[in-house]
C-alpha cells in the first residue's frame, strides 16, 4: 500500500489553472511568432451516399445511376501508363445493403482522375466498354462473379495497380447473409482458376474471397478462389509479381502467402501458411483437396502460426513486410481451440503472456487491448514485432507521455513515399475505449492515423507523427500514394459527428502538396523534443516552434498551456506537452501562455 | 475497515504536509484528490478480498450468508465511493468488469458476432440477494475471483493515469446525474436494492473531493463555497435518514439536490477557470454542462445527436426546407404518401394504428410508427436500432417498397422539376452548390427538421425546472414509481425517458421484453418479430437480439397509442398491466434472454393509476409544431403533380 501510496504522489504535477480571460496590458510587446499556411491542402473527392454511380443492368433494371454506397474503406490506386490520365481510384464500400441497381452486399466505386495544374486533382469524365458514362462508376459484381460482402481493405499492386478488393466479414451460413442478400439460391462458379469452373457453391461460401476487379471498366474479374476461402482484410504483391502476402482478420488469423508459377498469373501457383517453427523456409503448403473452402481448418492442422486478428500488409523497398494485428481484448478463448488442435502461438505471444502472468496465451484473462505492428524480414524469414502499440503505462508510452502518445489497435498500414523516405502510414481503428485507448471523459471514440520514418531503427512510440491533415473525428482508412507522389488519398469511413458537410458522410479526400513537404518538417526539431528536452526546472525561456506541415506549435518545455484569441477569451487548453495541434484553431491571431504565465503571440496565417 | 481508515488518514497528513512546501493551492487540492482516489482503490481491493474469502467459505447457513451479503455490500459501498473518478476515467472497462449490467453483450470491432456473458458486481447483486446463495456458491466464487483480477488490473492502469482538474469536476457533475438516473432507480442494485446507502457513498466520496477545493473556491467566492458546503452536508444526511427503496421520494431529491448540485458544480468550475472539454478537444459533447436542470431543454445538445450543423446560419432554411418536404408526398413513388401520413403532427407525429398502412393498400408495415418528437436524442434510429445516423435513417424509407418504393435519383430529379423546391435548396445549401440538390441536401434538411422537434416543456418539466409549483399529486406519485418501486426508469432513462443511457447519452438500448402477438394474458403467442437480431447489422446476430427493440421515449404517450413495437396494446391501462405481470414471463411466453426482470411488480390499482397520472403529465406537443404548410410547391410543367395533397391522400 505504501509503495501504491509512493507512486501516486509522484504522479502529479503541478497545473496551473488558467484564466477564463486574460487582457493584454498596453504597451505590452509579446513577443510574436508566426504560423504559416501548410503546404497540405484537403481535397475532397467522392462523398458516399451522395454523389451518384453509373450502374449496369442489374437485377432486371435497366442500366442508369444511383446514389453511391457508403462506409468507405480500401482505396486502390492504377496508374495511367498511357498519359491521358493520373490513373483510377477504386473505393471499397464496407457495408451489406441491399440495392435494386447497385447490387445487394457490399460494392465498390471506381472514377478516373488526373492532375490539374494547380496541383489538385480533376475526376475525369469516361465512356466505358458498356456504354456506361459518367464521372462515378458502380463496379459490377452481381452480373459478373457473383455480389460481394463487407468489402474491407484490398490489394493494390505496386507492379502494375492490378486490384483485389476483400471480403472480410466471414459467413458461415445462408442465414446470415440474408439480411443484406436476397437471392441465396446456390451459385454455380464461372472462372477461368483451375478445377473451379463449374464447381456449385452454397450462396454463402461465395462470400470471403479476395476479388479481383478491373478499374477501368468498372466490373469483377474473378473472385480468387484458388488463395483460400478467408476473412481477408488486407494483402501485397513483390515487386517480383510472384508472392502475394494475405493477411485475414481473425482469431486466429493466419498470415499468407501465394506463390504464382509464373509472374502475374496468379491463377496457378501455391497457397501457404507461416508457421515461425518450421525447419527450413518457415512455410506450410496448403494444397489439399477442399482445403480452399475450409482454409483455417487446414492451416490449423498444419500448425500454422496464430496472430491476434491481421489486418493490413504492406511492403518497403527492401521487400519487408509490414502487418498489423489489431488485436482483440481477450484472444483466450478464440485461440484455445485451434491451438489444441494444432496451430502454434508466436513466441512473442507467448512470453507476453509470461510477463503479463499468465501461463499462455490462451488464457481467457490475456488482455490485447492496444495490438501491434509486425515485420517480416524475408531475408531472415521470420516475423517480429515491429511497434506495440498502448498505452500499458508502465512501458509503452511512459505515463508522462500519454495522451499525447499513444498507438492502439492499429488496421490500415501503407507506405508513403516523401522526399527519398518513406515511411508507414498507420491508421487505428479502436476495438474500445477502454484502459486508455480513449483520454479520460471523452464521450465517442476517435481514431487517429500517424506517420512513422521507416529509417529509424527500433522505434518507438514517441516516433510517430500524428497526421493532422483530416477533418475532426474522421476515423481514416484506405491511404495510398498517387503514383506521382503528390497526393495522398484517404478515406474517411463513418465520421459519427455533426462536422459540415462533407466531413460527416462517409468521404473519399486527398491530401494534396505531398511533393512541397520537406521531410524534416514532420518531425519536431531536436531542441523541442521531449526525450531530448532538460527537465522543466532547467527550461530556458518560454520559447515556441511552429511547424506548418504539421499544424503543430511545439514548446520548448512540457507544460501546461492554454491559448487565448485575439479578444483574450481562453478558447483552448492542454496540460502536461509538449506540443499543440492548433489545426482546429481558424487563422487570426492569438496569445499563447505557459504554467509559468509567460505569454507569446501566435499569429496562424 | 477502521484501522485501514485511521492509517490512511496518518498518510494523508503526512503527504499533505509534504506538499505543502511548494504546491499551489491548486495542485495541493489536485494532489489531495488523487491521493484519496489512490486509497479508494486499496480499500476497494481489500474489499474485494474479503469478499472473495466470504464466498469461499459460504456454507449452508444463516451467518455464513449474512456474512456474505455484508461482504457484498461493503465492496460495493467501497466502489461506489470513488465511482465517480473510476467511470469518468474508464467507463468502457468498468463497465465490462466491474458494474456492468448483468446481460449478455457482443465484442465490439470485430469481424463476428462473440458473445461475451456478464461479470462483476451488478451480476453477483443479483446472485447474492437470492434466497439460498449458498446453491449458487460456485457461481459466486468464480465471479468474485474474476472480480478480484478484474479489479487489480483496473487498478495498476488508473493509479497511473494523470488526473486534471477538469476531469475531476467533469466526473462529479456526471456522477450527481448517474446517482439520480441508474443508481437511485436500482439500475445497479438489481438484487439488493441498496440503492440509497450507495447513493450516500457516491456523495461522501465526492463530498471528500471537495472538501480539497474549499480553500480556493472560498477565497475566489465566499458565498459559493459556503452554499456548496451545505448542499453536500444536506444531501448525505437527506440520504442517510431516507430508509426505503420503495418510498423515497425521488422527485423532491431531485428538485432539491440534484438539480442544484449539478448546476452548483459547474458554477465552481468556471469560477477556479478550470477548463471544459469544449476548450480541450474539438469533439462535440452530448450532454450540456451549462444546463441549470436535468430537465432543461438545454441539457442534451441537440447537434451532437442530429449530426447536422444546428449552428449553420442556414439552419432555420433547412428546417423549413425540410418541413415542407416531411409533407410532401412528391417523395414517394405514387404521390400519396408523405413522412407525415404516418407521421401525423396532431398526433404527436404517430399515426393512430397498429402498423402503419403500406404504400398501394398493400397492407401494413412492418412495425408502428413511433413519435419523432424527441427522437433526435438517440444513438440509434430504428425499433431494431439499425441505422446511426438520423440523415440516413430516410434512406431506408425512401427505398422501402412498402414505404415510398422509390430512389434518390428520381426524387432528384422530379424536385428539380419544381422552381420554387429549386430556389429553396439553392437558398439552403448555397455554401455547397454542387450538392444543393441531392441526396445529401434532401436528407439532411428532413434530418434538421426532424432535430428541431423537439419539446421540454410539458407539465412535468415545468414542475421540475421550478417553472410552476403545481403538479398533479397523482403524476408526482406516478414519478415515484416511474422511478422506483415499478422499475421503469431502470429502461426508460431520465429526462428523455427513452433507452438513451446517462450520464454520457452516448447509446441507445434494446430490450428483450416478450411482446405477445395479441393482447392475451395467458398462454400468450409471442410476436414474431425477431427486432434487433434482424436489423441486418451483422453484429446483432446473437440470440440474446432476438426478439430485442428500442426502448422508445414514453414522453407524449398520452398521444402515441397503441403501443409496443407490432402496436398490440390498445391503452396505456393494458401496457401498465403487462409489466405489472412481468411481462412476457407473466403471461406464458418463455423466452429465457427476456431483460425485463421477469418478477410481477405487485403495483396496486392505486399505483398503476398513478403511473399513468405521470405519464399524462409528460404531455407536450406544441401547437407550433402541428402546424401543416398551407400548400405545398408547385411543378410547373406537370400540372397531374400538383393535385397532390399536403401530408399524402393516406
Amino acid at each position: 500500500m505504501l509503495a501504491a501510496l509512493f507512486f501516486g504522489a509522484a504522479n502529479v504535477n503541478a497545473q496551473k489553472l488558467f484564466d477564463n480571460e486574460i487582457q493584454i496590458p498596453a504597451g505590452y510587446q509579446p513577443v510574436e511568432v508566426v504560423l504559416p499556411p501548410s503546404p497540405l491542402s484537403l481535397q475532397v473527392l467522392f462523398v458516399g451516399g451522395t454523389d451518384l454511380v453509373q450502374t449496369t443492368p442489374t437485377y432486371g433494371n435497366p442500366a442508369g445511376q444511383q446514389v453511391a454506397k457508403e462506409w468507405h474503406d480500401f482505396i486502390g490506386f492504377t496508374p495511367d501508363n498511357t498519359g491521358q490520365s493520373l490513373g483510377w481510384v477504386t473505393v471499397n464500400h464496407e457495408m451489406i445493403f441491399s440495392d435494386d441497381k447497385l447490387g445487394d452486399g457490399g460494392g465498390m466505386t471506381v472514377f478516373r482522375v488526373k492532375r490539374a495544374a494547380d496541383g489538385s486533382l480533376e475526376i475525369v469524365d469516361q465512356t466505358l466498354a458498356d456504354g456506361r458514362s459518367g464521372r462515378f462508376f458502380n463496379v459490377d459484381f452481381a452480373n459478373t462473379v457473383g455480389e460481394t460482402g463487407m468489402n474491407c481493405g484490398g490489394i493494390s499492386s505496386q507492379v502494375d495497380g492490378r486490384i483485389w478488393t476483400a471480403e472480410e466479414w466471414f459467413r458461415s451460413n445462408n442465414a446470415s447473409i440474408a439480411s443484406g442478400v436476397r437471392d441465396t439460391t446456390d451459385f454455380t462458379v464461372n472462372s477461368d482458376i483451375p478445377g473451379w469452373n463449374g464447381v456449385k457453391l452454397k450462396k454463402f461460401q461465395n462470400f470471403n474471397w479476395m476479388v479481383e476487379i478491373d478499374p477501368r471498366e468498372a466490373k469483377a474479374i474473378r473472385k480468387q478462389y484458388n488463395w483460400g476461402r478467408q476473412p481477408f482484410e488486407g494483402g501485397v504483391i513483390e515487386p517480383s509479381n510472384r508472392l502475394v502476402y494475405l493477411g485475414p482478420d481473425d482469431t486466429p488469423g493466419f498470415l499468407g502467402m501465394f506463390v504464382s508459377n509464373t509472374p502475374g498469373d496468379f491463377n496457378k501457383g501455391t497457397l501457404f501458411v507461416y508457421k515461425h517453427d518450421k525447419p527450413g523456409y518457415n512455410w506450410v503448403p496448403i494444397w489439399e483437396d477442399g482445403s480452399m473452402l475450409e482454409h483455417k481448418k487446414f492451416a490449423t492442422q498444419k500448425g500454422a502460426t496464430m496472430f491476434n486478428r491481421i489486418e493490413w500488409v504492406t511492403m518497403d523497398k527492401l521487400n519487408n513486410v509490414y502487418f498489423t494485428e489489431t488485436g482483440l481484448d481477450k484472444p483466450g478463448n478464440a485461440w484455445a481451440d485451434e491451438n489444441a488442435l494444432g496451430a502454434v502461438h508466436d513466441p512473442y505471444h507467448v512470453q507476453r503472456a509470461q510477463a503479463l502472468g499468465f501461463t499462455s496465451p490462451n488464457d481467457p484473462n490475456y488482455p490485447d487491448y492496444y495490438g501491434r505492428i509486425w515485420k517480416y524480414d524475408p531475408v531472415k524469414d521470420t516475423c517480429t514485432v515491429y511497434l506495440e502499440g498502448g498505452p500499458a503505462l508502465s512501458s509503452s508510452p511512459s505515463e508522462a507521455d500519454y495522451p499525447e502518445v499513444h498507438l492502439s489497435n492499429p488496421d490500415g498500414l501503407t507506405i508513403v513515399n516523401i522526399g527519398d523516405k518513406q515511411y508507414l502510414l498507420i491508421q487505428e481503428d479502436l476495438n474500445g475505449s477502454s484502459f486508455g485507448r480513449m483520454p479520460s471523459g471523452a464521450p465517442l471514440i476517435i481514431c487517429e492515423a500517424f506517420l512513422l520514418d521507416l529509417s529509424i531503427q527500433n522505434p518507438t512510440l514517441n516516433d510517430l507523427i500524428r497526421l493532422t491533415a483530416t477533418p475532426v473525428g474522421a476515423e481514416i482508412t484506405g491511404a495510398i500514394q498517387t503514383s506521382d507522389g503528390k497526393s495522398i488519398l484517404i478515406n474517411s469511413q463513418h465520421p459519427n459527428t455533426n462536422n459540415p458537410f462533407p466531413y460527416n458522410h462517409s468521404l473519399t479526400f486527398a491530401i494534396n502538396g505531398l511533393d512541397k513537404v520537406n521531410p524534416n518538417d514532420l518531425k519536431k526539431p531536436k531542441a523541442f523534443d521531449r526525450v531530448e528536452m532538460a527537465s522543466e526546472a532547467n527550461a530556458d525561456a518560454f520559447t515556441v516552434y511552429p511547424n506548418p506541415t504539421a499544424r503543430m506549435v511545439y514548446m520548448n518545455q512540457v507544460t501546461d498551456v492554454a491559448i487565448f484569441d485575439s479578444n483574450g477569451k481562453r478558447v483552448m487548453v492542454r496540460r502536461n506537452t509538449s506540443e499543440v495541434d492548433v489545426s482546429a484553431l481558424t487563422a487570426g491571431v492569438y496569445y499563447i501562455q505557459n504554467a509559468q504565465g509567460s505569454i507569446l503571440k501566435l499569429v496562424i496565417q | 475497515m477502521k484501522k485501514t481508515i485511521a492509517f490512511s488518514v496518518l498518510l494523508l497528513m503526512f503527504f499533505a504536509g509534504l506538499a505543502s512546501f511548494k504546491d499551489t493551492p491548486e495542485t495541493e487540492a489536485l494532489n489531495t484528490v488523487t491521493r484519496q482516489f489512490h486509497l479508494g482503490m486499496e480499500e476497494i481491493s481489500e474489499a474485494i478480498a474479503l469478499y472473495l474469502a466470504a464466498a469461499q467459505g459460504l456454507s449452508n447457513n444463516e451467518a455464513s450468508v449474512k456474512k456474505l451479503r455484508k461482504a457484498h455490500s461493503e465492496a460495493r459501498l467501497a466502489f461506489k465511493k470513488i465511482e465517480f473518478l473510476l467511470e469518468y476515467n474508464d467507463r468502457a472497462g468498468v463497465k465490462r468488469t466491474i458494474n456492468g449490467p448483468p446481460l449478455p453483450f457482443v465484442e465490439q470491432g470485430i469481424p463476428d458476432v462473440m458473445p461475451i456473458e456478464p461479470v462483476g458486481l451488478q451480476v453477483l447483486d443479483e446472485l447474492v440477494a437470492e434466497e439460498n446463495p449458498f446453491a449458487e456458491k460456485d457461481e459466486i466464487v468464480r465471479l468474485t475471483r474474476q472480480l478480484t483480477q478484474d479489479f487489480e488490473v483496473m487498478r495498476q492502469f488508473q493509479s497511473k493515469l494523470k488526473m486534471t482538474h477538469r476531469h475531476i469536476f467533469e466526473a462529479m457533475q456526471q456522477e450527481v446525474v448517474r446517482v439520480f438516473t441508474l443508481g437511485l432507480t436500482g439500475f445497479d442494485t438489481p438484487g439488493t436494492l441498496h440503492a440509497l446507502p450507495e447513493a450516500k457513498a457516491a456523495f461522501e466520496g465526492m463530498e471528500a473531493a471537495i472538501s480539497a477545493y474549499l480553500p480556493i473556491i472560498e477565497s475566489k467566492d465566499r458565498g459559493l463555497a459556503i452554499i456548496l458546503d451545505a448542499r453536500f452536508d444536506h444531501t448525505i444526511r437527506h440520504l442517510g435518514q431516507s430508509k426505503s427503496f420503495d418510498t423515497f421520494d425521488r422527485l423532491d431529491f431531485l428538485t432539491k439536490h440534484i438539480d442544484p448540485l449539478y448546476e452548483l458544480l459547474y458554477q465552481v468550475q468556471r469560477v477556479l477557470g478550470v477548463e471544459t472539454s469544449l476548450e480541450t478537444s474539438p469533439m462535440p459533447q452530448p450532454v450540456n454542462q451549462a444546463a441549470h436542470s436535468l430537465f432543461d431543454e438545454r441539457f442534451l445538445n441537440v447537434g451532437f445527436y442530429a449530426k447536422v450543423d444546428v449552428q449553420h446560419p442556414q439552419f432555420e432554411k433547412r428546417v423549413a426546407l425540410g418541413r415542407m418536404l416531411f409533407f410532401d408526398p412528391i417523395l414517394s413513388s405514387n404521390h400519396e404518401r408523405a413522412c407525415a401520413s404516418c407521421h401525423q403532427p396532431e398526433k404527436a407525429f404517430t399515426d393512430g394504428l397498429s402498423k402503419s398502412l403500406a404504400t398501394e393498400g398493400q397492407g401494413h408495415i412492418k412495425r408502428n410508427a413511433p413519435t419523432l418528437l424527441n427522437c433526435v436524442f438517440s444513438e440509434s434510429f430504428f425499433y431494431d436500432l439499425r441505422e446511426r445516423q438520423l440523415s440516413r435513417q430516410i434512406l431506408h424509407v425512401v427505398v422501402d417498397s412498402l414505404e415510398f418504393s422509390t430512389t434518390y435519383p428520381i426524387i432528384i430529379e422530379k424536385l428539380n422539376q419544381s422552381g420554387l423546391y429549386k430556389k429553396m435548396f439553392r437558398d439552403a445549401y448555397s455554401d455547397n452548390p454542387q450538392y444543393s440538390l441531392s441526396a445529401y441536401s434532401i436528407s439532411d434538411a428532413l434530418a434538421s427538421y426532424v432535430a428541431s422537434l423537439n419539446a421540454f416543456n410539458s407539465p412535468f418539466d415545468r414542475f421540475v425546472r421550478g417553472d410552476t409549483a403545481y403538479l398533479d399529486p397523482a403524476a408526482y406519485r406516478g414519478f415515484n414509481l416511474f422511478m422506483g418501486k415499478a422499475n421503469c426508469g431502470i429502461c426508460h432513462f431520465a429526462p428523455v425517458f427513452n433507452g438513451t443511457v446517462p450520464p454520457l447519452y452516448t447509446e441507445s438500448e434494446s430490450e428483450v421484453l416478450g411482446v405477445p402477438l395479441r393482447p392475451d394474458t395467458l398462454n400468450a403467442p409471442l410476436d414474431p418479430d425477431l427486432g434487433r437480431f434482424d436489423s441486418g447489422k451483422p453484429r446483432d446476430k446473437a440470440p440474446f437480439f432476438k426478439h430485442s427493440f428500442k426502448t422508445p421515449t414514453v414522453r407524449n404517450v398520452a398521444l402515441t397509442a397503441p403501443y409496443m413495437h407490432n402496436g398490440v396494446y390498445q391503452t396505456l391501462e393494458e401496457v401498465i398491466d403487462f409489466y405489472n405481470r412481468g411481462g412476457g414471463a407473466g403471461i406464458g411466453i418463455q423466452l429465457s434472454h427476456q431483460t425485463l426482470p421477469d418478477a410481477p411488480l405487485q403495483l396496486s390499482p392505486q399505483e398503476q393509476r398513478d403511473l399513468i397520472a405521470f405519464l399524462h403529465s409528460l404531455t407536450d406537443n406544441p401547437s407550433h409544431l402541428q402546424i401543416r404548410p398551407d400548400s405545398l410547391p408547385l411543378f410547373e410543367g406537370k400540372p397531374e403533380w400538383n393535385r397532390r395533397k399536403v401530408g399524402g391522400d393516406y
